[in-house]
Order: C-alpha cells, then sequence, then structure tokens
C-alpha cells in the first residue's frame, strides 16, 4: 500500500503541476481552489488525469524516471512543489542558436533529454509548426508572428510562476507591444538590419542607407530580397515608419527604388554569398550575416543607418500541442538565467533583452556598436510589423511592380 | 483476355499520371477559386474567378515576357548547340555511342542546385573566368557576367542541353544512312542534303526537344533566382512570391493556372502547324 502510495505521489505531483500549465493556473489559484472547495475536489480532476489513459506523457508512466527533487514518500501537494519536468523536450529552432553549454546544464538539472530539430526559414519553420507546434514542445517564432500564433491559438499563455528569472528582462522588453506583459512569449534575442560593405573596395566612411544609392558603386550594390525590409529601408529614409500604411509614403518609397534599380546588382538574402564573391561591394543585410562574411573577407564592416533602421526580434514560446509542456517552461526559464542568456549571446553575437546578462557577457560584443548600439540609436530601430493582409497586397504589388 | 491484360499494364502509367498530374492540377484550380480567409488560409466558401480578374495586371507582364524570352532563346541555343553534338554521336560515335551518351547524362548526377552553384563560381567579378580573362591579357577589369540576360541564359541552356541532346539523337539515329547516300548520288551538296533530307526526317526529334526544353524552361524559377540579378525577374518568381510573401494561395494558383495553360495551349498550336508543316512538305 505504502509503495504504491510512493508511486502515485510522483505522479500525482507531476500531474498537478502539468494540469496547472494546461489550465493556466497559478500556484496560488490552485491554493486558493483548494480552500474553497477542499483539496479532494480540487484535485479530483487532476488526479483523474494522472490516472486515466487520457494523456499519459513520458515522465508521467515511466515510474523508472527519478524525480529531481527527491520527493520524499508523504510531501504534501500543497507544499510549494518544485516542478518535476517531463523526460524529454523537443525544440525546433535555428541552426546555431543556443549554446551546447546551456542545453548540457539544462538536461543535467532537470535529467530531461533534449532533442533539437532545425530549420532555415521562417516559412518552413512555420509550415511545419502549424497549429499545434507539430510535435514540438518549443520553438522561437519572430515577434512580429506572435499575434498571429497566438490568435490561431499555436501557442499557450505562459505560467510565469514557472519563470522566476523572467524578471531578469530588460525593462523595455517587459511589455512588447506584439504581446502585452509577455503573456505568451519570451523575447530570445534581437538583431539589426543595416549596410555592410567591403572597406577594402569603398573607402569612405559610410553611415547613412543613401550610401546604396552611390553611383560610384553601381552594379556592385545589392538588396535584400525581402519586400518589407527593403520598402523599410527607402521609408525609413525618406523619414516615415518602415510599416506605413499611407499609399502615397508607399509610392515615394517605390520612386527612390525605381531610381535604385539600375545601380542595383541583385536583390538576393544570401549575402553572405554575394558581399564575398566580389559581385558586391555594399549590401543591405541583416546584421548577424556580416560576421559570417567577416570570416571570408574581414574587410567588410557593417553600420545601422543614421536615418535608423530596422530590428526585429526572435522570441521563445510553448507551442499549444506540447506534450512536455513544464519542461519547456523550465527550459525557458534556464535560458532567462543571466549566465546561460549571456552564453547564448556570446556564442552567436546577438544581444539578448537581458538586462542581468549584460555582467557575463564578453566586453568585445558590449563594446560594439553595431551589436550593442547606443540608447539613442536603438530609439531609432523600428521593429517591422506583421502587415495586415490588404496592407501587405500595396506593399508586394509595389514590390512587384519594382522588381517586373 | 488480352485487352485485360493491356489494361493491367497501362494501370500503373495511369495511376501516376492521375496522382501526379490530374490532382495537384485539380487541387490549383480548386484553390485558385477561393480566397485567402483567416491566417492566410485558403477559405473556399465562395468560390468565384476573381483571382483570375486579378493575375491578368499589367505588372506581370514584363516578368512573364521575361520567361517567354528566356525560354525561348534557350531552346533555340540547345537545339543550335545540341544537333551537331547529337548527329555527331549518332554518325561517328562508332562503337563508343553509348559511353558518348552517357557523358551527356553524367551532369544529372550532381544536383542541379550545386551545378548552378559552380556557374556562380565561374562568372563572379572574382570568378574563374575573369581571372583567367585577366590573365590572360583580354580585359583589365572584371566583366559583369553574373545576375546579367547573360548568366541566366548560359545557366539555363547549360541545364536543359542534354533534354534536347537525347531526343535528337534518338531522332538522327534512326534515319536511314541510304537516303543520305541517295540524295549525294542525285547530285545535292552536302548543304541541300541536310536542308531536305535529314532536317525534314528528323523533325520529330527537334520538335521533342524543344518541347522538352521549352515547356520546362518558361516555369524555371532557380536559376533565374540563383544567377539572375535585378532585370531578370521571371513569373515563376512572381508565383513563389504570391504563395509564400503575400501568403495569398489563391491568387499564386490563379497565376500559376493561367501559366500553365498558356503553356500547354502554346504548346498544343506549336505541335500542330509544325506537324501540319513536316506531314505536308
Amino acid at each position: 500500500m505504502s509503495e504504491r502510495y510512493d508511486g502515485s505521489t510522483i505522479d500525482l505531483e507531476k500531474a498537478l503541476v502539468r494540469y496547472m500549465v494546461e489550465r493556466q493556473l497559478s500556484r496560488r489559484e490552485l491554493l486558493e481552489r483548494i480552500a474553497r472547495v477542499g483539496s479532494a475536489a480540487a484535485l479530483a480532476p487532476i488526479i483523474a488525469a494522472c490516472t486515466g489513459a487520457s494523456t499519459p506523457s513520458p515522465a508521467a508512466s515511466a515510474s523508472a524516471a527519478p524525480p529531481s527533487t527527491g520527493a520524499g514518500p508523504t510531501p504534501s501537494p500543497s507544499a510549494t512543489p518544485v516542478p518535476s519536468p517531463e523526460a524529454e523536450l523537443f525544440i525546433f529552432n535555428w541552426t546555431d542558436y543556443l549554446a551546447e553549454e546551456v542545453i548540457e546544464s539544462f538536461e543535467a538539472k532537470y535529467k530531461t533529454k533534449v532533442t533539437q530539430s532545425f530549420f532555415s526559414n521562417t516559412e518552413e519553420a512555420y509550415a511545419k509548426l502549424g497549429t499545434d507546434g507539430g510535435g514540438y514542445d518549443l520553438s522561437f517564432p519572430i515577434s512580429v508572428d506572435v499575434p498571429t500564433f497566438i490568435e490561431s491559438g499555436a501557442i499557450v499563455k505562459l505560467d510565469k510562476s514557472l519563470l522566476p528569472n523572467i524578471k531578469n528582462l530588460g525593462t523595455e522588453w517587459s511589455d512588447p507591444g506584439y504581446d502585452p506583459g509577455n503573456a505568451y512569449s519570451v523575447p530570445y534575442m534581437w538583431w539589426t538590419t543595416g549596410v555592410g560593405y567591403d572597406s577594402a573596395k569603398i573607402t569612405d566612411e559610410l553611415t547613412s542607407s543613401k550610401a546604396l544609392w552611390d553611383p560610384r558603386w553601381a552594379q556592385h550594390i545589392s538588396m535584400l530580397d525581402d519586400f518589407q525590409e527593403v520598402f523599410g529601408l527607402a521609408l525609413i529614409q525618406l523619414g516615415y515608419s518602415a510599416n506605413t500604411d499611407k499609399a502615397a509614403e508607399l509610392d515615394e518609397a517605390l520612386v527612390l527604388l525605381k531610381q535604385q534599380k539600375p545601380l542595383v546588382r541583385t536583390y538576393s538574402t544570401d549575402t553572405i554569398a554575394t558581399l564575398t564573391s566580389g559581385d558586391v561591394w555594399i549590401g543591405h543585410i541583416w546584421g548577424a550575416d556580416r560576421f559570417a562574411i567577416q570570416e571570408v573577407n574581414e574587410n567588410v564592416l557593417y553600420y545601422i543607418p543614421e536615418e535608423g533602421g530596422v530590428k526585429g526580434s526572435d522570441t521563445v514560446a510553448v507551442f499549444s500541442g506540447a506534450k512536455h509542456p513544464i519542461a519547456a517552461h523550465l527550459f525557458i526559464d534556464h535560458i532567462l538565467d543571466a549566465e546561460n542568456s549571456a552564453a547564448n549571446t556570446n556564442l552567436i553575437y546577438y544581444m539578448g533583452p537581458n538586462a542581468a546578462a549584460k555582467e557575463f557577457i564578453d566586453p568585445a560584443i558590449l563594446e560594439d556598436p553595431t551589436i550593442n548600439p547606443d540608447q539613442e540609436i536603438v530609439d531609432k530601430l523600428e521593429e517591422l510589423l506583421n502587415l495586415a493582409p490588404a496592407l501587405r497586397d500595396e506593399y508586394l504589388k509595389r514590390w512587384q511592380e519594382l522588381r517586373g | 483476355m488480352a485487352r485485360l491484360r493491356g489494361a493491367a499494364l497501362v494501370l500503373p502509367g495511369v495511376t501516376w499520371l492521375v496522382l501526379f498530374f490530374v490532382v495537384p492540377l485539380a487541387i490549383i484550380f480548386v484553390v485558385s477559386l477561393g480566397q485567402r480567409g483567416a491566417f492566410d488560409r485558403v477559405d473556399l466558401s465562395s468560390p468565384n474567378f476573381n483571382n483570375y480578374a486579378r493575375a491578368f495586371d499589367p505588372i506581370f507582364l514584363p516578368t512573364f515576357v521575361n520567361s517567354l524570352r528566356y525560354a525561348a532563346i534557350t531552346t533555340i541555343l540547345s537545339l543550335a548547340i545540341g544537333y551537331p553534338i547529337a548527329y555527331w554521336i549518332s554518325r561517328y560515335g562508332g562503337r563508343r555511342k553509348a559511353l558518348l551518351l552517357i557523358l551527356v547524362m553524367l551532369p544529372f548526377w550532381t544536383s542541379y542546385l550545386i551545378r548552378t552553384y559552380s556557374w556562380m563560381i565561374i562568372l563572379r567579378d572574382n570568378g574563374v573566368l575573369n581571372s583567367l580573362l585577366q590573365a590572360v591579357g583580354l580585359t583589365h577589369e572584371p566583366l559583369i557576367l553574373m545576375n546579367t540576360d547573360v548568366s541566366v541564359i548560359l545557366g539555363m541552356t547549360y541545364g536543359f542541353l542534354p533534354f534536347a541532346i537525347l531526343p535528337l539523337f534518338v531522332s538522327i539515329d534512326r534515319l536511314d544512312s541510304n537516303l543520305l547516300a541517295a540524295g549525294r548520288d542525285l547530285y545535292a551538296s552536302g548543304r541541300a542534303v541536310f536542308l531536305h533530307v535529314t532536317l525534314p526526317l528528323t523533325m520529330p526529334g527537334v520538335i521533342a526537344a524543344s518541347l522538352l526544353t521549352f515547356i520546362p524552361a518558361i516555369g524555371d524559377f532557380v536559376t533565374p533566382d540563383l544567377l539572375g540579378g535585378p532585370q531578370t525577374t521571371t513569373i515563376a518568381k512572381n508565383i513563389q512570391e504570391l504563395f509564400l510573401e503575400g501568403r495569398d494561395w489563391p491568387y499564386g494558383a490563379a497565376l500559376g493556372f493561367i501559366l500553365m495553360v498558356v503553356t500547354l495551349g502554346g504548346t498544343l498550336v506549336a505541335l500542330r502547324t509544325l506537324r501540319r508543316e513536316v506531314v505536308g512538305s
């Protein structure tokens, strides 16, 4: 009897936490509910879920998996339950986007096996993730797409009680426009789009995006093959919002881009290839690509245009079909840890939103104004929004006119 | 009984055609009647032809002309280069005919994408060709070859040439050499024999080669996208953008369906006129 009791305690505790995560219940709410209706009634659905075969998770059914908490024989569920994560976690991620040591320390700490799969572009990723995660627990949607994922029910509301490290976020990241209060997503890393140029070919010191219109470099200029980025750059140069919904401003940007077109060698997102091929001397590039470019050609410099630029950010979110929601939450909390966040930044050279991480970040990264720009520049950066379909058509129509 | 066995033999072929041609085509057509719904999903609740009206937008004209132009030039170049090669293999290949044909097909052993990337390495400003030209002293500045019409047409002709050589070879190889000898016996010059005997008799091969080159070339997306530049946008790129960037599948499907109908219609018309001419002469 007592042996059976021990076993079900472990299962019960796990089921309890999962129940809370699934129902978006905080620990306090659960305690209040227990106080209101009595523990038997409050826990009944959880016990039912635990003993029933409705959604057996590998961890809940595997009695071999030791609880990381070292639960005693009679732990009371009303004492703060340190959550026991499931034995597995499936992450769908960009390549080289998480430091190996961060994953290893998570695996060691929670006895959870992390399996990462990789994607190389968001179209591919979003197609696989669908509206429930497609079998993955965690992924890294771009912030602009978070509202769509929330609306379609693809990502779940986060249980903040499992994310104590969220306090490490800088204040400017605590209430982003795309997800007020970070209710469904946690910012992961942010980046800029700007201009890269080969200082061996172009000796001027460049600061403006107008350099991409300089006829001296005709046939050696490249622009991204991405209509929102290209129109964003032109709109910002004209002093408008990169997400304008005014047709007149878009038309003005189109005129500007048409003037540039005869000078452009190629519209390509493969800037690592174009800027190292010798064909392109100055290009509109995603800031992070410059590291790969510099590995081949160390003369390539990067700057954020003085007119302002485009910034973007990735988030991390738990998907609605996640079979390992507790592990997913704990993993998010793990990467919100200051040292872990810094380890990721030191690997990939992106700044994260983690204010506490700064003291652990390589000083060379912190001093680089193109990675960690001054607040004055940061204030001029604008995030590209997920345009409403009708507005997106307006952009795309002009883009296709430009490219035709 | 024999008829039954015949039906059983064509069954795999018919199944294949239905599954991988008719069904996808039908899906594209059905999607093209819908509209973009919530979360950019395809909404088929009120099917209509609005997307077709939208697709006849003049902004697609330049890219459509580009596609036609590249396909036509690629076809002509493939025939012009492929015919002598096929002729040579057939007439002078001797024992090595099979080996030579394998050599024609050899490039297929490597992924098309990789071969296209190698063209980028050859054609770029500090690439193989420009380095060679400058080393020899023919040029002093790198020629701009990548991201131009030249690179696109070169890449496409390179890619589609084997599709032209193979049917040309089959047709030329079947040609009875006694007919050529007869032509010469009747005092026709080599050129006259070619124009009045060889070419008309191998016309079916020429037609097959043209179709096998032109049809895939008009829808080619990879080559112009990788080797092309600002001026080389094709209709296939527009369709891809409508699907992925515009996330408007019905609109993209309509444009794709139109392209398919135009290609198919044009092919049928070309085939009929050509056949009439060949049979008539």
